[in-house]
């Protein structure tokens, strides 16, 4: 039996963050130079809260995802879960801090250990964790399995390759569960399942959200599949974040030229301008462009766009965007601005 | 339905080498993997068991009056030496030689080598480039110079022979270890065995072993086969297993001197020598092949 | 345009596998008209991309195919490797999903796409070259005479896949078969290349056949839409028809599982449960039945037949959607 229950849900205006990111820089060094696969990315993740971050290929939000749980470190920043910053810790402490944190990823066999059984597999952060004794430790692999949708007597003793991607991806989900984390990262958890199945996992996702009061970090590339899941949504390009906002806002009040850009992508979208919206191809992160990194293929961009990077600003009720000239200009003035109010828009 | 289905969308040259894989499959493949390890077991069991419940003359101290009997005589089933040892039983005692140092060296090479391999592939960094610099100290070494060293040095014997071929075998083992472990440290589960929480030796012990074991069995399996062989060159050499004791490597070595009058001597450890290392290359060949679909 | 470019009928693919019969594709039939799009949509294992690999022959040899596959006038079902390889290219051309494992790493792609000029057709060396050139125009490659001395590792995802358009476009096919052409792709990347291939179609006149699991890209990009599952087609349409007034219980719980932008966060998806029938055992009734919300005796007792129901929308089902019967 895990030791701590689940946090409890405090109240909704509580001001301590479950995570809290501030300036996290993730760089490696390549053959070609320095890649900067995130570059100065913060964000807060309230408990019981459901963030999503939605970006392309070379957005760095895997990078992100693995800098957080320290595997590996990232370069600089500071990454404060439960109040403890995991950047500064090591060894056991580290373990033991993160703990409450877990992750699922997104190809459901490779994160699983061939070898090992299905019961193994989920068994096995508790007793890494020395979460009780071996009865107890079976008793909770069982209720786990169950809460995911598997059969203990059924699936519990076979491997990874006998069962199906959706099987398979229930059983990462079991093991994350296991020890009743407080926060869960989801990497592109569902991208590789059928649509089907997809749905299926993401009705699971909720109902672990709501009967477990876990809070998530989902990240992935679609964006309708990101709000849905998501209380907040944050848009990421090229290492680092371009909005973060309540997901109806997001979508119904864009602030940023690629998240326009991404929602005129959507197949089926009423609005099909991409022709408009969006060109050229995504620049490198080994070289990404000055200022602000979107201006290669922004219609919007100016001469300001490389000379200075535009800071995040919160121009609505949590909704910040990072950009010279967004795409709407909110009347009344932001909460909390680093910038001078009231630039008129181009 | 459990079972993902299969890759059929393999393209055509690919597939050709597949489907007339799948065609000999089922008992062909059976077979290919049976009849090795029957014969290995079956040689085995006759080396070590047969001289305990069923009589054969002493390998050693037969009496000369004996001497050079040919092969299907009667009690000396493959003929007498020059000394007037019984064949057969020398090719028995002979054979416990054989398996005993390859089944000892690669046993080393496996704990041993295994050990250092996955440490310094996991770990990588400082760790892996000492244990890589060891490693490739002791490849270099020439493994017959080396056990004529030890030979010279301490006495010929069986011990000194195993010693002298696990300086060959860790770095051996080793070596293939640890590309083994550098393959599998990027696999997502090993991240996923760490956010779990488990520990270093522990990964490695639970995690690593299991999925590389397969590649280091095989690989050993067909170890044991160049360490036989090796044996058997020590001992022709006069550096292995000293005389009168029995080792198809002596055997053959004294049975030169008699090559034209008796080749049997030479040819009957010969044969042996040969079956059993073929029958190791086509049992790992076989088990490669089963493990890896 | 009334005579099919292509005209599939009763198609059936099957595999032998450790002893079983593995039913990819059992008995699938549809014309594809010279200048249309269509787009065949199905879960991994419905056999969509078995079908139309094997009417381009690109199929295992342990692969056994019966029914017919006429392009424009000759069967494809039966010819012989090297037959095939001459339709291959000049007549139809296929692009795959991910172009890292189709090109190859060490040609530069001039050298790749002139290869495949010269396949099909006689020019020099130089020549081909200058085709080369010419086709990255054609799919809007920046600066293609520096892309043809490149590498593939040194292109991003969305331009290797307009290599690979460029390499399937080199002999003018009339028909294109893009299987799962955009998935690996970001979906700003996704809606470039689409419609990049339905510029190429309007002016080269070309057939475009859309492999896909995505039947939102379907409805965007697809003039028709067939839906197959378990090795069949279960309806079929115009796209706007199609996703007006969907009939097949199956597509009805695919467009309900897509994520959409539309819906309030946290609801939850209406989903159904288990999964696509073992490809190797036959149900006697419909194969969806076991999952299907409106399945009836008469479902689990006898396969309904596919068959033109309304004009120009087939489907198969006894119990359709938004059909007032007593389903």
């Amino acid at each position: 039996m895990p030791d701590n229950p689940a946090p409890d849900n405090p109240a909704p205006d509580d001001p301590v963050p479950l995570l809290r990111v501030r300036d996290l820089v993730h760089e490696f060094r390549t053959k070609e130079g320095t890649l900067h696969a995130v570059s100065g990315v913060s964000f807060d993740v309230q408990p019981g809260e459901t963030l999503g971050i939605v970006g392309e290929t070379g957005s760095g939000k895997s990078t992100l995802a693995r800098s957080i749980v320290q595997a590996p470190r990232p370069t600089s920043g500071e990454v404060i879960f439960r109040g403890a910053d995991l950047v500064t810790l090591h060894g056991t402490r580290l373990l033991q801090a993160r703990r409450h944190l877990q992750m699922v990823f997104q190809d459901p066999f490779g994160s699983l250990d061939p070898k090992w059984k299905v019961r193994n597999l989920v068994e096995e952060p508790l007793i890494a964790y020395r979460a009780g004794d071996r009865t107890t430790r079976r008793r909770r692999v069982n209720e786990v399995l169950e809460l995911v949708g598997l059969d203990p007597a059924g699936h519990g003793g076979r491997r990874p390759r006998e069962l199906s991607g959706g099987q398979a991806q229930r059983v990462a989900i079991a093991r994350a569960i296991a020890l009743n984390p407080a926060l869960v990262i989801c990497d592109e958890a569902v991208s590789s399942l059928d649509v089907l199945i997809q749905a299926q996992v993401l009705n699971l996702f909720e109902r672990l959200r709501a009967g477990l009061g876990l809070s998530y970090l989902f990240i992935a590339h679609d964006l309708a599949l990101v709000k849905q899941v998501s209380d907040r949504v944050a848009v990421m390009y090229l290492g680092k974040l371009c909005e973060v906002g309540p997901g109806e806002a997001v979508y119904r009040q864009p602030l940023h030229p690629y998240t326009r850009a991404l929602l005129d992508s959507v197949p089926g979208s009423p609005q099909a301008r991409t022709a408009k919206t969006i060109r050229g191809e995504p620049p490198s992160p080994v070289h990404p462009p000055s200022g602000c990194r979107f201006r290669t293929r922004c219609p919007r961009a100016e001469q300001r766009c490389a000379d200075e990077a535009p800071p995040m600003r919160e121009l609505a009720a949590g909704h910040s965007v990072a950009c010279h000239f967004p795409l709407v200009q909110m009347a009344r003035a932001p909460v909390r601005s680093e910038e001078k109010i009231g630039e008129a828009p181009r | 339905m459990s079972a993902p289905l299969p890759d059929l969308l393999a393209p055509a040259e690919k597939a050709k080498a597949a489907s007339a894989r799948a065609r000999r499959s089922g008992w062909t493949r059976a077979l290919r993997l049976w009849i090795p390890a029957g014969f290995l077991i079956l040689l085995v069991a006759a080396c070590f068991i047969w001289p305990h419940i069923y009589p054969v003359p002493k390998p050693v101290g037969g009496s000369v009056l004996n001497a050079g009997l040919p092969p299907l005589s009667p009690g000396h089933v493959f003929g007498t030496d020059p000394v007037g040892n019984d064949v057969f039983s020398r090719i028995l005692y002979g054979g416990q030689v054989s398996f005993e140092v390859g089944l000892a060296v690669t046993a080393i090479g496996l704990v041993a080598g295994g050990l250092l391999g996955m440490a310094a592939g996991y770990w990588g960094g400082a760790a892996d480039t000492v244990i890589s610099r060891v490693l490739d100290v002791l490849i270099a070494f020439p493994a017959l110079v080396l056990a004529l060293a030890i030979a010279e040095g301490l006495g010929p014997s069986e011990v000194h022979v195993i010693w002298a071929l696990a300086v060959f075998s860790i770095p051996a083992t080793g070596r293939i270890a640890r590309g083994a472990t550098i393959g599998l440290r990027d696999q997502t589960f090993m991240l996923a065995a760490r956010l779990s929480g488990t520990r270093g030796w522990r990964v490695i012990a639970r995690h690593v072993v299991p999925n590389i074991m397969p590649q280091l069995m095989t690989f050993s399996l067909l170890g044991i086969g160049v360490i036989i062989i090796l044996e058997g060159a020590l001992s022709f050499l006069g550096l292995g297993i000293p005389l009168p004791e029995a080792s198809w490597g002596s055997m053959i070595a004294q049975g030169q001197q008699s090559l034209s009058a008796s080749p049997d001597l030479v040819l009957i450890p010969s044969a042996f020598l040969f079956a059993t290392v073929l029958a190791l290359n086509l049992l790992s060949d076989a088990l490669r092949e089963r493990w890896s679909l | 345009m009334t005579e099919a470019l292509l005209e599939v009928t009763d198609l059936r693919v099957t595999f032998a596998d450790r002893g079983r019969q593995i039913r990819a594709v059992d008995g699938v039939s549809y014309p594809v008209y010279a200048g249309q799009t269509l787009a065949i949509v199905g879960e991994s294992g419905s056999g969509k991309t078995v079908s139309c690999r094997a009417v381009i022959g690109l199929l295992p040899p342990s692969a056994v195919i019966t029914g017919s596959a006429r392009f424009a006038g000759t069967e494809l079902v039966g010819l012989t490797d090297d037959q095939l390889r001459e339709h291959r290219g000049a007549n139809i051309a296929m692009v795959f999903q991910d172009p890292a494992r189709s090109l190859n790493p060490t040609m530069r792609i001039g050298t790749q796409i002139a290869e495949a000029v010269r396949t099909h057709r006689r020019v020099s060396k130089a020549q081909a070259r200058e085709q080369a050139v010419e086709l990255l125009r054609l799919v809007h490659m920046p600066l293609p005479e520096r892309r043809c001395e490149e590498y593939p590792h040194q292109l991003s995802g969305g331009m290797r896949q307009r290599v690979m358009i460029a390499i399937a476009l080199a002999c003018r096919p009339r028909l294109l078969i893009a299987d799962e052409a955009t998935t690996a792709l970001d979906v700003t990347t996704q809606a470039q290349i689409m419609e990049l291939l339905l510029e190429l179609q309007a002016e080269l006149g070309m057939a475009l056949m859309l492999i896909s699991h995505d039947l939102g890209l379907a409805a965007s990009y697809a003039d028709e839409v067939i839906v197959m599952y378990a090795g069949r087609i279960v309806e079929q349409a115009p796209a706007a028809r199609l996703f007006e007034q969907v009939r097949m219980p199956y597509t009805q719980a695919l467009f309900e599982a897509i994520p959409r932008l539309e819906r309030p966060a946290h609801t939850p998806l209406p989903v159904i449960g288990g999964r696509p029938p073992d490809a190797a055992t036959r149900l006697q009734g419909c194969s969806f039945a076991p999952r299907c919300r409106r399945a009836a005796d008469d479902c689990r007792a006898a396969a309904p037949p596919l068959a033109e129901h309304e004009p120009g929308h087939r489907w198969a089902c006894w119990h359709p959607v938004g059909v007032a019967d007593a389903g």
